[in-house]
């Protein structure tokens, strides 16, 4: 595993950051020595989701990077990969059930994996196409909507997706 | 906030989102309750659960406690803390949740966990800054806790539109208000219409007459061939009449209409620049400028077209298919039941192949803003292009994107031109039907038809195919009104957010003291830019505002302007509070030399005198030679009458720089912002302008924004700007002598980049 710290020179430093869960719900990290409560961005979340990952303080400065949750300890491992999953979280829709437009606006109605949701995009703004397949649709608070394989879903769906899909 | 606005943000949550549109009333009493009466002062939708899964908990905060509550089959499961007991509030952002922890003591567990979707965060971020504050010992005035939560949640969506839809009607309703001045044209209007419907009718009607009651009878003789020609003639000028006063009716109503639209696109588009005109800047950074400029120009364009033909044309149409088939109908009713019964039938068909090409269309738009992206991404960035020799790269990614565009468009052709020749051969088939009915009757089988009869049945028949088109496209043309009318009445229904008080206070003289008192500002409500800024600031005195680009040192220059209002404290000018100011008036006091001078298009005169429209011809000039304009506008052909073009562009960056102050000098302020006024130009130009400024700034109140510490070593004093707060204050040599001080360290690493 390679971690950077902030302001220094690139060094490769297996192991050397641990991580964990403690009581007060935050993850934390240490390093040489240092301990922050730190939370997880993944610099590559669509091309490279499960490595390099940054590790950002109260701050929002970067503490460390992973480059490879592999390497490190079990424990830790176990504590990145959750919060890897909080911080990756997107609702992952399975069922498309309606799509309307209406003035600068686009309404859509899905099932999702975690529940039924009602959202509301921009009329040009489009669905992205993501890099390991899949389309990605951003609503107008910011929260992402992911289909994993359009081609996939039920017949309907899959017709009312026809105009966003290539 | 007005109520009204209150009862949009509730329309908005409850059309567009699953989730209530404030904290259940049984559960508020609940939790009061349960604070022994306490009121919620504010709250929050987490909807997501521990496991990440949509859920419903609602986080409410009172003045002594923070309460989780939590659905649980019918019953609701609240935990309480006490916030005396709160040391630490943590938001752990993600790509679509948060994680809001409140912590205790240092190693004790979280007394509360939220997760949330990014559609609630700016609710907890409310939250999370009130909890914030109280922690750092700072009170701030209790909010109303609906609206605060309304807003968080339908403000994104309301920005996107800001009209709720589903009032269509409404919007049509209040779109024709805007031909009530224009009544007497209307009526007029309509009536030439509606002659030109009728008359229309006559002559297929004289057509049939003449042929079964004059031309045939003096065929077989019935008829003397005398009164027969003077029967006919007669028929013919009728003819000839009626065409006539179609075309005259046709005149009437084309210029009555087409007038009469072009004056309601003028009313509109008057009230809407006049409007825009009173907006706060924050409406203008919610929206862009080729969005405004398109609702002034296209879609009051759009308007008139649905105003002046749209309105007549459809309402016309429905008349002229029923008259059509009623006198069908009463000529022959078997042939007229073959004409009238499919056109239902037609009318559907147009509707849902309008239907069926809007599906082509979204798809085409896609992959046209495909292609507009490669060229907004590379005609603007061409040198990055060219320096990375990139060209044919970016000419195959075009090439890629054009023909997906072209493939796409090619698909909506072949839709359509399938379509039309398919319909028409609908309509010809019920000619041919009517024939087919029409032939063993006219050769004496069946009932009886006369031949002139059948003449008029079929010339009526070929002006079916009008009307049919525009009813079938009724719903796209009243689709696209309605959304003109919408992006019109969007800004129109845009309240201005800095507004006059009741009885607005003028300064005389404004003497220029600038007090800022624990000012927190945030631009979208919620995310503090600044955050409890206190300052006073003598009359006369030179600021220099330093810091890192987004502390927060252009928001303080935009709330002096009171381009903005604080959400938090005060801002006081000779000790009056900011809003209680006559905003004109104050701002007539106000002057600002911006990095990036924006010159209108007009003359040098103009522009410098843009601020005071009255000055003298000799003050215009003592403006610009303090501000070392006046040589290099005597070089110019046309001297002061120079036409200095879009923005200026005539103009060197020093020289519209210059413009720009002897504007400002002439405008002579008592509070001047200069923002980054030389950082654009070479030194020697530097040189100019800094003279020019001195000049400027004497006896003024100055707020000047530079990152080139060493233009504002004669400021009186330095006010460090980190992360929304007054980091250090004092003269340039006070700060240097700060040995961990930040502005030693910019300066510091100045000096090493010089």
């Amino acid at each position: 595993m390679t971690t950077v710290m902030v302001g220094e020179t690139p060094v490769r430093a297996d192991t050397e950051v641990t991580l964990e869960r403690r009581a007060d719900g935050q993850l934390w990290a240490t390093q040489r020595g240092t301990v922050r409560a730190v939370s997880v961005r993944r610099c590559f979340p669509w091309s490279e989701p499960g490595r390099l990952v940054s590790l950002r303080d109260q701050e929002d400065e970067e503490f460390a990077l992973v480059s490879d949750p592999a390497a490190l300890d079990r424990s830790s491992r176990r504590a990145l990969e959750e919060a890897m999953v909080e911080a990756g979280f997107v609702l992952r829709v399975t069922r498309v059930l309606d799509i309307e437009e209406e003035v600068e606006i686009r309404r859509w109605r899905v099932e999702t994996g975690q529940g039924p949701r009602r959202f509301v995009t921009r009329l040009d703004d489009w669905p992205r196409a993501l890099p390991g397949g899949g389309l990605l649709i951003r609503d107008v608070a910011g929260d992402l909507y992911h289909l994993a394989d359009p081609s996939q879903m039920d017949r309907e769906s899959r017709e009312l997706l026809w105009a966003f899909v290539d | 906030m007005d109520i009204e606005l209150q009862h949009t943000n509730e329309a908005i949550i409850t059309r567009y989102t699953d989730q209530p549109v404030r904290l259940p009333a049984e559960l508020r009493r609940a939790i009061e309750e349960r604070w022994d009466g306490a009121p919620v002062q504010l709250y929050a939708l987490a909807d997501l659960d521990q496991a990440l899964s949509l859920a419903e908990t609602w986080v409410a905060l009172g003045p002594n406690h923070l309460a989780t509550a939590r659905r649980s089959g019918e019953r609701w499961v609240i935990e309480s803390v006490w916030r005396s007991r709160v040391e630490a509030v943590r938001e752990a952002p993600g790509l679509s949740a948060s994680t809001l922890t409140i912590l205790g003591r240092p190693g004790d567990p979280a007394l509360l966990v939220a997760r949330y979707t990014h559609r609630q965060r700016r609710a907890f971020e409310n939250l999370r800054f009130v909890l914030e504050e109280a922690i750092a010992g700072r009170a701030i005035p209790t909010p109303d806790a609906d609206r605060e939560y309304a807003d968080g949640v339908a403000r994104p969506i309301r920005d996107a539109q800001a009209l709720v839809a589903g009032q269509r009607i409404a919007v049509i309703r209040r779109l024709l208000g805007y031909l009530t001045p224009y009544r007497r044209r209307l009526t007029l209007g309509m009536s030439a219409a509606a002659v030109i419907t009728l008359v229309s009718l006559v002559p297929p009607y004289l057509a049939g007459y003449l042929i079964d009651r004059v031309i045939r009878p003096a065929q077989q003789g019935s008829l003397p061939l005398g009164r027969a020609s003077l029967i006919a003639w007669v028929a013919v000028g009728a003819m000839a009449l009626v065409y006539l006063v179609r075309q005259g009716a046709a005149l009437v109503r084309l210029r009555l209409m087409a007038i009469l639209g072009e004056w309601v696109a003028r009313d509109l588009r008057a009230e809407l620049y006049e409007h825009i005109q009173r907006l706060s800047l924050a409406f203008f950074s919610r929206k862009k400028t080729g969005s405004l400029i398109t609702r002034v120009s296209a879609d009051t364009d759009r308007l008139w077209e649905f105003l002046a033909f749209g309105v007549v044309d459809v309402s016309l149409s429905l008349v002229m298919l029923a008259g059509l088939s009623a006198v069908l109908l009463s000529l022959d009713w078997r042939l007229g039941l073959v004409m009238t019964l499919p056109v239902p039938l037609f009318c559907w068909l147009i509707y849902r192949h309008g239907e069926s090409i809007n599906r082509l269309f979204i798809r085409a738009w896609r992959k046209w803003s495909r292609v507009s992206d490669v060229l907004s991404d590379t005609i603007p960035g061409i040198r990055v292009v060219k320096a990375f020799n990139q060209e044919d790269r970016e000419i195959a990614r075009f090439g890629e994107r054009n023909e997906d565009v072209t493939a796409e468009f090619n698909r909506i052709h072949h839709l359509w031109t399938g379509f039309w020749p398919f319909l028409m051969l609908g309509v010809h088939t019920m000619t041919v039907l009517v024939w087919v009915f029409a032939v063993p009757r006219l050769l004496g089988t069946g009932a009886a038809l006369q031949a002139g009869t059948f003449v008029s049945f079929l010339l009526y028949t070929t002006m079916f195919v009008a009307p049919i088109e525009i009813i079938g496209q009724m719903a796209r043309t009243m689709n696209r009104a309605t959304t003109s009318a919408h992006r019109v009445f969007e800004v129109l229904d845009t309240e201005p957010e800095v507004r006059d008080a009741a009885a607005p206070v003028r300064l005389e003289p404004v003497r220029g003291r600038v007090t800022f008192e624990h000012v927190t500002f945030a631009y979208d409500g919620v995310r503090q830019v600044l955050k409890g800024v206190s300052f006073d600031v003598l009359p006369g005195e030179l600021i220099g505002l330093v810091g890192s680009s987004g502390g927060g040192k252009s928001t303080i220059v935009n709330l002096i302007a009171r381009f903005y209002d604080v959400t938090g404290g005060a801002i006081r000018i000779d000790g009056v509070d900011l809003r209680r100011l006559d905003t004109g008036h104050f701002r007539r006091q106000i002057g600002m030399v911006l990095q990036d001078p924006y010159l209108f298009h007009g003359t040098v005169l103009e522009n410098i005198r843009y601020g005071l429209p009255q000055a003298a011809l000799d003050e215009v000039i003592a403006a610009a030679q303090a501000a070392n304009a006046h040589d290099f506008v005597c070089k110019l052909p046309h001297g002061y009458d120079t036409l200095v073009g879009e923005r200026g562009h005539t103009l060197s960056g020093g020289e519209r720089q210059r413009v720009s102050i002897a504007r400002a000098i002439l405008h002579d302020p008592r509070i001047l912002i200069l923002d980054e006024a030389t950082s654009a130009v070479d030194t020697e130009t530097e040189r100019e302008i800094q003279q020019a400024l001195e000049r400027l700034i004497a006896g003024r109140t100055v707020f000047a924004i530079a990152h080139r510490l060493s233009t504002l070593r004669k400021a009186s004093r330095l006010f460090v700007i980190e992360d929304g707060r007054l980091a250090e204050a004092g003269t340039h040599r006070e700060l240097l002598d700060r040995s961990e001080g930040r502005y030693r360290k910019l300066y510091e690493m100045q000096l090493q980049l010089a």
